[in-house]
């Protein structure tokens, strides 16, 4: 008897949630354990980004605008408040799924040329809000002084070891979320809006409002990426709310995989991967990840996960 | 079979060795690695590599000695781009992954408040070799215990520039001004740093107009023709390196120069070699010149940095070379690379240097360097380029900037 898919998943990520946990009982690494932290911001941020792209064929140029308002709304409250950090974060994800709304409720209803261009808008509209708000966000210099990171339950988040157990404690959950999105009814009207939207609207699907919905809770999880991120660099910077952030996260859901619920976390980990070990050794960066993707591209024509997928299928198909 | 090594033991072998090796490389190298991250691409890569370039120099010297405590130094080279959380990240992993003990902090402004906020975590000893937002050390909420600064300062360079542009002013009858700086947190706050101690010195300026062209703007004819409607009889302006260099080149064209006299801080060689024509005449401030201050220790070190590189430094330069002789100096006293002794040795550390105003630059107990040299003078199209150099009053700058920081309730 096949197990159901959702408990599947839940035993997936809990065996996932144990390996990663588990690795520095047995050796501790301060670089491994960084780059855990960074691919947990990372991968929600990519993740979340495909369930527009990828799930409703909804191309989102301005995603970087909510990993952004989640990054500075969380460190703003931990600076200007009392509050707990659990309590700053939910109010974090709070407000970036607030505005995510917002934003998609203008957005949502244009055809997907105008939708691309206005959610781009939107990003440069909130980049420029940051960099001439001085007062509060810091202007380009970024929200300076630090995150205070106050202790929760016994854990002290400026342990390396211990923002490493909270940040992969949060991207595994936050990604099963978005797994239990991708495959709910609402995940598969996603799927058929985006294959045939004329049938979809005539099967009775209001489309601008499911359309919504994805969007809004994809602009959720990235500001919950956005709060991990703040808490890595211990403050908030305008970079993070800037396009070229979210050509990284278009870049990681290309490169993982479209089509595999998996493939942009996966693109997040090469991405990430790829700047630390070329960084080391070049200056040149941007080239260097030009030829790659193009390699990507032109060689696999698909991303990494679903080129997987398409090479060696599950026997039971 | 035994005599046969089996793919099984291959993997189990190249995954041992993978993960011993870096016990196998850290107990084999006694080298001292020392990790530098500065912007070493994109437009102003220019000062990043003249950083790079001062440090590598710096390094053969420091190793010809001696190296430190009995350890050749070797320093490990890594690009931010100049973002922010990237240079968060590297600071982490030039620690972390590669083993550095102690940080040069070459960052921009914006790079080193993030590089603080690591190194408050880390303990690790750090010197900010190029930030020159004045908060960085002089905010106590922002300074850091193990992180210090070694460059000119913003609030420094405001007193002594509006204490010089007010006696320029006076004499020439220079009462209409206009301000044309890049347009984001460098230009729009130390033009009013300069504006409000300007004032100070000379009640009865006027501004006639505010240009605030962007970062690495192409054209600047409507900034040119704007500043020219305005008649002002001055132009002050923060732009620099290839903004300024561009300015000038096109404010030659409307024969600006002619119409205006023209303040700037920010005139330094890399500029010199980018204008055409330069105007004489430019008052401007010596970000680094081999000629100020005029001794023979100062002329070697730039005719050997020239000699080495083919191309003339910066002021990026000198402040990361007087970075690694506060190194060298605390870590001799100290005896030790601990982050807090290499801390407790530097405060208050005084060095004797080619690029402190009378042979010494004194490291603050705030963490931050003084005495440093400072001067304006006018631009003249021929070498030495800046002439009638005067020397800034350090005693006037810690006063004012004392007052400043009781103003920003830093103290």
């Amino acid at each position: 008897m096949k197990p159901h898919p959702a408990s599947r998943d839940v035993v997936i990520a809990a065996v996932a949630l144990i390996v990663v946990l588990a690795i520095p009982l047995f050796h501790r690494s301060p670089a491994f354990e960084d780059f855990i932290i960074r691919l947990s911001a990372m991968a929600l941020f990519a993740t979340s980004l495909n369930l527009p792209v990828g799930n409703t064929g909804m191309v989102s140029f301005g995603h970087g605008m909510f990993y952004g308002l989640g990054a500075y709304a969380f460190a703003l409250m931990m600076q200007m408040t009392d509050l707990s950090l659990p309590v700053a974060a939910v109010l974090a994800v709070s407000i970036t799924t607030l505005a995510s709304f917002c934003v998609g409720a203008i957005c949502v209803r244009l055809s997907t040329d105008y939708f691309a261009f206005i959610t781009l808008a939107f990003q440069m509209l909130f980049y420029s809000v940051v960099i001439s708000w001085q007062s509060l966000t810091g202007g380009d210099q970024g929200l300076r002084g630090g995150i205070p990171r106050r202790e929760i339950f016994g854990f002290e988040l400026s342990s390396q070891l211990h923002l490493y157990q909270f940040c992969s404690v949060v991207a595994v959950l936050g990604l099963l979320a978005l797994r239990h999105v991708s495959t709910s009814p609402l995940g598969q009207t996603l799927r058929m809006i985006r294959d045939n939207e004329d049938r979809a609207s005539f099967l009775g699907v209001v489309l601008w409002r499911a359309r919504l919905l994805a969007f809004t809770i994809a602009g959720a999880f990235a500001g919950l990426g956005g709060v991990l991120a703040a808490l890595f660099v211990s403050g908030a910077y305008p970079e993070l709310a800037d396009w070229p952030n979210s050509g990284q996260a278009i870049f990681a859901v290309m490169l993982g995989g479209i089509n595999s619920f998996l493939g942009p976390a996966l693109g997040a980990a090469i991405l990430l991967a790829l700047n630390d070990a070329v960084t080391r050794f070049t200056e040149y960066y941007g080239l260097v990840l030009g030829i790659v993707i193009l390699a990507f591209a032109v060689g696999f024509r698909r991303g990494v996960l679903d080129f997987l997928r398409l090479a060696w299928p599950r026997s039971s198909k | 079979m035994s005599g046969l090594i089996t793919r099984r033991t291959m993997l189990a072998g190249g995954t041992a060795s993978l993960l011993a090796a870096p016990w196998v490389a850290r107990a084999q190298a006694k080298t001292l690695h020392i990790g530098m991250q500065s912007i070493l691409s994109g437009p102003i890569a220019l000062l990043g590599t003249s950083s790079r370039n001062a440090l590598m120099m710096e390094q053969d010297r420091i190793n010809a000695a001696g190296g430190f405590l009995g350890r050749p130094i070797e320093f490990v080279f890594r690009d931010s781009k100049g973002q922010p959380q990237e240079a968060a990240r590297l600071t982490r992993e030039l620690v972390n992954t590669t083993g550095c003990e102690l940080l040069i902090d070459a960052e921009a402004s914006s790079g080193s408040f993030a590089v603080q906020e690591v190194v408050r975590d880390l303990g690790v000893a750090c010197i900010h070799s190029n930030s020159e937002t004045s908060s960085l050390t002089a905010d106590p909420k922002i300074r850091v215990p193990t992180a210090f600064r070694v460059a000119r300062q913003g609030v420094h360079d405001a007193v002594a520039g509006s204490i010089y542009l007010s006696e320029y002013a006076n004499t020439k009858k220079l009462n209409k001004w206009a301000t044309c700086s890049p347009d984001y947190a460098y230009g729009r706050d130390t033009t009013a740093q300069y504006l409000q101690f300007f004032k100070q010195f000379k009640p009865d300026i006027e501004i006639t107009t505010e240009a605030w062209p962007k970062l690495g703007q192409p054209d600047f004819t409507e900034v040119i023709t704007k500043l020219i409607q305005a008649k002002p009889q001055a132009l002050f302006t923060l732009l620099y390196a290839g903004d300024l260099s561009a300015f000038v080149n096109q404010g030659n064209i409307y024969a600006l120069f002619g119409q205006m006299a023209v303040a700037t801080p920010n005139v330094d060689y890399p500029v010199l070699a980018a204008i055409k024509n330069l105007p004489p005449g430019i008052q401007s401030a010596t970000r680094y010149l081999e000629t100020f201050p005029n001794t023979p220790a100062n002329k070697e070190w730039g005719e050997a940095y020239f000699k080495r590189w083919n191309e003339r430094p910066t002021n990026w330069s000198w402040q990361n070379t007087v970075a690694m002789q506060f190194y060298e100096s605390a870590i001799k006293k100290a005896n030790s690379l601990d982050g807090k002794a290499i801390a407790a040795a530097l405060t208050g550390m005084k060095i004797n240097t080619p690029f402190g105003v009378d042979g010494t630059i004194t490291m603050r107990d705030d963490h931050t360097t003084i005495n440093y040299a400072i001067g304006w003078g006018q631009t003249t199209p021929k070498e030495p380029f800046i002439i009638d150099v005067k020397a800034a009053d350090w005693g006037k700058i810690i006063e004012l900037e004392t007052d400043w920081k009781k103003q920003q309730k830093y103290i």
